[in-house]
């Protein structure tokens, strides 16, 4: 699989992984095109809906962190 | 004992107040210790079967039970293998679980079993279906077994159907039997659930297994307080031991059969000459001759067993259920001093009651 | 409450058949308290089911709504439009429910998603068991308020039968004995007389055995004037 292409879909919890990713932008530190964040105010929201959601919508592969 | 009705057209029942006239019930009216034994019909429509365990049991038991789908395993109709019993001189028993007809199909049956020469009936809950061989059926349990001995024995006494009709011709007389676990929970509820038995028309009564007998003589002491023993007959299970597994499993998996180690020891103890043999290690005639050694010494404590229970006072006879193994009826009511049966086909004395 | 349990995506599958339109209808009361068919497990079913036909090759239309209560018609008509309009309704209701839009919309083909169980309650996070076998006639009464009809697997009126044993039924030791928490409460409660007495043969013909059932309420009935 093509890792450029491959949409990996990252949910992350406002208070911790969200906040390390905001840190890694900040300090200029590369990952891949496809991977996309979004904040959840807990990785608690992310119920079996979402996320079923998120690869009916095309999603290759969720990762929570939180 | 009184009989309900009057102008009976049975003769049999006005007769000197037996209620149904069954050999069971003359020996017990006699005072006889009674000894019934039990006989599982065959998984198949083959009457020889029938015929053939009837040999074992013949001149050595005053009434044969007739198990009716014993473990909810389908098996030949309780009342078509008593027919066969009738037919070859011996008393049946038959037994009637409540888990596979309801109240139209059960006084049917009965009226059939009497009109085919039957005249004793064990009213039981039945095991549930979920044991058997068709787990998927569906139970009936249209009434229960204190319900069921009041509605055989309403046949009788009142002369009416359940629903309260009229019975207008020939009403089927049985001798009423129920069960009793004496150890299953809630042990001290037995006794009393036993009296309601006894209160619904339970004529004699036939126990669960007991091999415990200070656990017997103490559900006894109970029976004897509320004195049921002297409105019914009780008649105690008994079978013998085939094996030391046979022992243990019902110890752990059988619900109200308590086995004293010492008995499982002593099981042990008789095939002790092929102790720490494998099963593939032994030949035939070894695991023949364990099997040979195991069983006499299950004879033996069964034996034993039947002296000290007959000892208990309000012990009216002994049940024997010696299951898939009838060969083992005679020598254990030989061994008990229990032969010969008594002869009742003399008419009984008439100033009984 | 009714307790019920979604059955198998496969076996639903089966029920949907070749579908293009689908439309999955949940319920808002009891089987959303036991998690088989409220509108979160209708949204999930819906999802599950797209994605399932988008990966078969066949992609269907495939919805979900929630009604407060599909046992009632006033309910379900608030989602008459999208019951019409769609090919197949798969009702996340319990077997009421199914019948309710059956009933309600004579064109509509509706297929149950659940297998509807019993009538109980939730004894632990994740645990529900039945109490009640609505017999018609209730015998609470007698026995302490622990039901002999729907907890003694036999439904013995005069128990417990021999195949009690430390507190559990003979089918599973799983299953507590009825007929020895009738005997422990009532003697707790110091009640146990009432267990002496030879209960009757019940009357079934009040229970479903009598055939379906009706209960008809002159009282509440609307009578339009003359």
């Amino acid at each position: 699989m093509n890792s450029d292409s491959t949409l990996i879909v990252a949910f992350c919890c406002e208070h911790c992984a969200y906040a390390a990713a905001d840190l890694a932008g900040g300090l200029r530190m590369q990952y891949p095109s496809g991977i996309r964040i979004v904040m959840l105010p807990c990785t608690g929201k992310a119920d079996p809906l979402l996320l079923l959601r998120t690869f009916e919508e095309g999603a290759d592969g969720i990762m929570v962190a939180g | 004992m009184s009989l309900g009705a009057t102008g009976n057209p049975n003769p049999e029942a006005n007769k000197n107040g037996l209620l149904a006239g069954s050999n069971l019930e003359k020996v017990l009216r006699a005072g006889h210790f009674a000894v019934t034994a039990e006989l599982g019909p065959p998984q198949s429509a083959d009457h020889l079967v029938i015929r053939n365990k009837a040999r074992h049991l013949r001149d050595c038991c005053d009434g044969v039970n007739l198990t009716d789908n014993q473990t909810a395993i389908v098996r030949m109709s309780s009342i078509a293998a008593g027919a066969i019993l009738v037919q070859e001189g011996l008393e049946p028993i038959i037994q009637m679980v409540c888990r596979d007809r309801n109240r139209l199909a059960m006084q049917s049956d009965l009226m059939g079993a009497y009109a085919l020469g039957i005249r004793n009936v064990l009213c039981l809950t039945g095991d549930h279906q979920s044991f058997g061989n068709h787990p998927t059926a569906k139970n009936v349990f249209d009434v229960d077994s204190c319900q069921l001995v009041k509605m055989v024995s309403g046949m009788r006494d009142q002369r009416v159907f359940q629903c309260g009709e009229a019975i207008k011709g020939q009403e089927p007389r049985f001798f009423v039997g129920a069960a009793e676990s004496p150890f299953a929970a809630p042990v001290e509820f037995r006794p009393y659930r036993l009296g309601k038995k006894v209160k619904a028309g339970a004529n004699f009564i036939q126990t669960q297994l007991v091999y415990d007998v200070p656990a017997f003589e103490t559900f006894m002491e109970k029976v004897r307080t509320l004195g049921i023993h002297e409105q019914t007959s009780i008649l105690v299970g008994v079978g013998p031991l085939k094996s030391p597994a046979m022992a243990k499993y019902m110890k752990e998996s059988v619900p109200g059969i308590l086995v004293p180690d010492e008995l499982i020891q002593r099981m042990t103890k008789a095939g002790a000459s092929w102790a720490g043999k494998k099963a593939d290690e032994m030949s035939k005639e070894e695991k023949k001759a364990r099997s040979e050694a195991w069983k006499a010494e299950g004879i033996k404590i069964c034996i034993e067993l039947i002296h000290k229970v007959r000892a208990v006072p309000g012990v009216a006879g002994i049940h024997i259920m010696a299951i898939e193994w009838e060969e083992a009826v005679r020598p254990v009511v030989e061994g008990a001093g229990l032969l010969p049966r008594p002869n009742m086909h003399e008419p009984p004395r008439t100033d009984t009651d | 409450m009714i307790v019920a349990e979604q059955k198998t995506i496969d076996e639903v599958k089966t029920l949907l058949a070749d579908a293009r339109k689908v439309l999955v209808i949940g319920c808002g009361t009891c089987v959303t308290v036991c998690f088989a068919g409220g509108s979160r497990e209708a949204a999930i079913l819906a999802c599950s089911l797209r994605m399932a036909s988008q990966l078969e090759g066949h992609a269907r239309d495939i919805t979900d709504v929630t009604v407060q209560r599909q046992c009632e018609w006033e309910y379900l008509d608030q989602a008459a439009d999208q019951i019409k309009d769609a090919e197949v309704i798969l009702s996340l209701g319990c077997g009421v429910g199914v019948q309710a839009i059956a009933e309600r919309f004579p064109n509509a083909w509706v297929v149950p998603g659940l297998n509807t169980k019993f009538m109980g309650l939730p004894t632990e996070q994740g645990v529900w068991a039945e109490r009640c076998a609505a017999c018609g006639d209730c015998v609470l009464g007698l026995t302490g308020g622990v039901c002999p009809i729907a907890r003694c697997s036999k439904s013995l009126l005069n128990g417990p039968c021999g195949g009690s044993e430390g507190g559990h039924c003979e089918i599973d030791p799983d299953t507590p004995c009825g007929w020895q928490l009738i005997y422990d409460r009532m003697e707790k409660l110091g009640k146990l007389e009432l267990l002496m007495d030879v209960q009757p043969p019940k009357n079934w013909q009040k229970a479903r055995d009598g055939g379906p059932r009706k209960i008809v309420r002159e009282d509440l009935k609307l009578h339009h004037e003359e």
